[in-house]
């Protein structure tokens, strides 16, 4: 358990000071309300007008997405292979090799079936 | 010692048996190469480049499937034979063997019924572009182009190639990707029927939804008995299990939580609510495939996972299954009473068979109680799933061919006057149905024999006599519709039998001979199932 | 701490999950129930391959194969589901009753 203590502390001041922060400014700060502080914050960019309920996105951001999503995770099976290669010896090189080439099947298909163009 | 230490000391590099699981590897390698000739080759060939590969792939990995059974060395004495192969992951051993063998002879005559183009005029009976909607430019320009999704072959074959790695699977892990890498392509499959699209969506996202939560509820169960146990291998989990390690609660609570996953995937009442509604909304080439391949390749994972990792705590479990199997098959055989679908009739006459199958599979007579010339349950299972199968299969070819002006006519007041329009067809499927309803001299009958013997043996005789009764009830049905296509006057313009390309007449004739077969001399595929012996462990 | 705390804690999110895909409608917000109920289990599995001490790691390693499972169901489904969407209108699983047991006499009767 000792060695949770500096953690524990980090995070009893953390939050202390998150706290502290909020009140201060809620205590101390002018309150001074205009048009812009009122808007919805857009990191810094004039807010787009949308539609009830934020507005539908083009489905083409899903495809994208999702194919992202699926070859990013395919990498997490490369990390139990990196944490003991070296006791995998060339066993495991070549059956991470396979294992890459079944990925870049998929990724052929989805190249050839304009999965990646935009338009 | 570091935990580093530990490691080096303990950790030998693993070893792959590459001829040992040739079948799976040839099956996943044409799966591979088939997503490589939709990526590369013009769409003009696809459909032969995939079909034959399809059929080529099926039939190399049942010639490397009978090498390797007749290459089998003994293990541990008594019947079994086999290895374990790939660090413990996957049994090959008899039942595996057998189980492989029947998939792939099924899968095979699926592939036919996938590539049958004549039906549909000349185009695949899947959806030319799932993507576009009905009734949109789109769509016209799909069907007038005879675009078509030639995917369904390479999908098909990772759906075979899970359904061949689930049964063999000896550790948690493998029956679990195995059991996703089988479902996954299935949910696909499921939604691209060409006709009744909206029914062939409804279905994929309502066999998706719930095959998703029943595995939701699988893995839980995986993590309880690994929790139990301290490993996913079966035969560690059998050791806990007979040294009866101490937190039960976790056990008893994993078992029924990989019970509830496997009996969805069986498709037994309780969880049978999803049978009807896929089996009718999918296409009907992919209900035959489905209906009959996941049937065998579960139980054979639900045989292994009971019989193997849980044998030690069979007085556990035996009281569950019993419930479950007595309400499978009440559910199975009343429910299709009232069925006016064909497709949903026969989906529910898949769960009273799930129901027969269970009543084999916990009467559990083990080899030790096996006098000569017996068999155990777990070869009368496995002879069962044989008959089932391909009965099925043919069942469902018929309903492709019967149709009407919208397609397949599986509203069953279609079906009456049958027997006057075309007496091949519907003779062919009231052999069918009567094998169904295991009438002596069809192969439902030698099943039904095989399995209720051995549960008998096994002292489940309670069981047996409601399975009798109930198979009664169940013959009361098959019965309604042979009557419906003889000695009903067709209603309105009646059906309209479509004659099909040979691909779907090798299909009907095959099931119908093996219905046949099986029932006059059911003696080889007997010695087969009594000689793949036992599971090792 | 004691092995059960984490365990409570994933038995608490895999009946949150299960909640979640027995009550909501939208068919995403009931895959979103799914997805809470596997990486509950995803909880509890690391939390015993912590506990045992496993020196193959059997507990993480299925941890990471159940997150790749998880990432392909997702994208199927929300595939199925777009395609639903797209034909029906509309993915609320309350109303996917075109195929069902119906109150129809049986056709014998006829």
């Amino acid at each position: 358990m000792e060695l949770y203590m500096p953690v524990v502390a980090l995070g009893i001041i953390a939050t202390g000071f998150a706290v502290f922060s909020i009140v201060m400014s809620a205590v101390v700060g002018p309150k001074r309300y205009n048009r812009a502080k009122l808007d919805s914050y857009e990191c810094g960019i004039e807010p787009t007008p949308q539609p009830v309920g934020g507005g539908r996105f083009p489905v083409k951001y899903y495809i994208t997405a999702m194919l992202f999503i699926v070859f990013d995770i395919e990498i997490i099976f490369l990390y139990p292979w990196a944490v003991a290669f070296d006791n995998m010896a060339v066993f495991g090189l070549v059956e991470m090799i396979l294992f890459i080439l079944t990925v870049f099947v998929a990724y052929a298909y989805v190249w050839r079936r304009g999965g990646l163009e935009w338009d | 010692m570091s935990s580093a230490a530990v490691l080096a000391a303990e950790f030998q590099a693993p070893s792959f048996e590459y001829s040992l699981l040739s079948p799976l590897l040839v099956i996943f390698g044409v799966a591979i190469t088939g997503v490589l000739v939709e990526a590369f080759a013009p769409r003009g060939s696809r459909y032969l480049l995939q079909a034959v590969l399809a059929v080529l792939g099926v039939v190399g990995a049942l010639v490397a499937t009978v090498i390797v059974g007749l290459n089998l060395v003994s293990r541990g004495g008594g019947t079994a034979h086999g290895s374990i192969a790939a660090e413990g992951a996957i049994a090959v051993d008899g039942p595996s063997i057998f189980i492989w063998g029947t998939v792939l002879v099924l899968s095979l005559v699926s592939v036919l019924l996938f590539a049958e183009r004549r039906l549909e005029g000349g185009v695949l009976s899947f959806a030319g572009q799932a993507a576009a909607l009905p009734g949109t430019e789109a769509e016209r320009e799909a069907s007038t182009r005879g675009l078509e999704h030639t995917e369904v072959f390479p999908l098909m074959m990772f759906a075979v190639g899970g359904m061949m790695l689930f049964p063999a699977s000896n550790d948690l892990l493998t029956m679990f990707v195995a059991l996703e890498v089988l479902s996954l392509p299935l949910y696909l499959l499921c939604g691209l029927a060409r006709r009744r699209r909206l029914l062939s969506q409804e279905a994929a996202l309502k066999y998706f939804m719930l095959g998703a939560f029943s595995s939701g509820f699988f893995i839980y169960g995986i993590a309880l008995v690994y929790g139990y146990a301290g490993s996913m291998n079966f035969a560690a989990i059998s050791a806990a299990v007979s040294g009866r390690a101490g937190g039960e609660g976790l056990l008893l609570g994993g078992i029924a939580l990989l019970a509830v996953g496997m009996m969805f995937k069986v498709g037994a009442a309780p969880f049978h609510a999803w049978t009807p509604d896929v089996y009718q909304g999918a296409p009907t080439a992919v209900t035959a495939f489905m209906a009959a391949c996941t049937k065998v390749a579960a139980f054979g994972a639900l045989l292994r996972l009971f019989y193997v990792a849980f044998g030690g705590a069979r007085w556990d479990w035996t009281p569950m299954v019993w419930v479950i199997a007595i309400l499978t098959m009440v559910v199975g055989s009343v429910l299709a009473l009232s069925q006016t679908d064909v497709k949903r009739m026969l989906a529910y006459s898949s769960i009273a068979h799930a129901g027969f199958l269970l009543t084999g599979f916990v009467g559990a007579q083990q080899v030790a109680d096996v006098g000569i010339g017996e068999i155990t349950s777990l070869q009368a299972v496995l002879f069962y799933l044989v008959t089932y199968g391909f009965t099925t299969v043919a069942a469902f070819a018929v309903v492709t061919v019967v149709r009407d002006a919208g397609g397949e006519a599986t509203h069953l007041s279609r079906w009456s006057g049958l027997g006057k329009e075309s007496p091949v067809v519907a003779g062919v499927f009231a052999v069918l149905l009567l094998g169904m309803a295991g009438i002596p001299l069809t192969s439902g009958f030698t099943g039904k024999w095989a399995v209720f013997t051995t549960a008998l043996a096994g002292g489940a005789w309670p069981l047996v006599v409601t399975a009798v009764l109930f198979s009664v009830v169940a013959a009361f049905f098959y019965v309604r519709v042979i009557v419906l296509m003889y000695f009903s006057d067709p209603v309105g313009e009646g059906p309209t039998v479509a004659t099909p390309s040979i691909l779907t007449t090798i299909v009907i004739a095959v099931g119908f001979a093996a219905t046949l077969a099986l029932g006059v001399v059911p003696g080889p595929v007997l010695d087969l199932a009594a000689a793949a012996g036992e599971f090792i462990r | 701490m004691p092995l059960w705390w984490p365990l409570l804690l994933s038995s608490l999110l895999f009946a949150i999950g299960v909640y979640g895909v027995l009550v909501r409608r939208n068919a995403v917000l009931v895959l979103m129930g799914v997805e809470l109920m596997l990486n509950a289990v995803n909880l509890n599995l690391v939390a015993f391959d912590a506990y045992f001490r496993d020196v193959l790691h059997g507990g993480q390693t299925f941890a990471l194969f159940v997150i790749v499972i998880a990432a392909a169901e997702i994208g199927l489904g929300l595939a199925i589901v777009l395609l639903v969407f797209r034909t029906h209108g509309q993915i609320d699983v309350d109303t996917m009753r075109e195929l069902a047991d119906r109150e129809e006499p049986a056709v014998a009767e006829r």
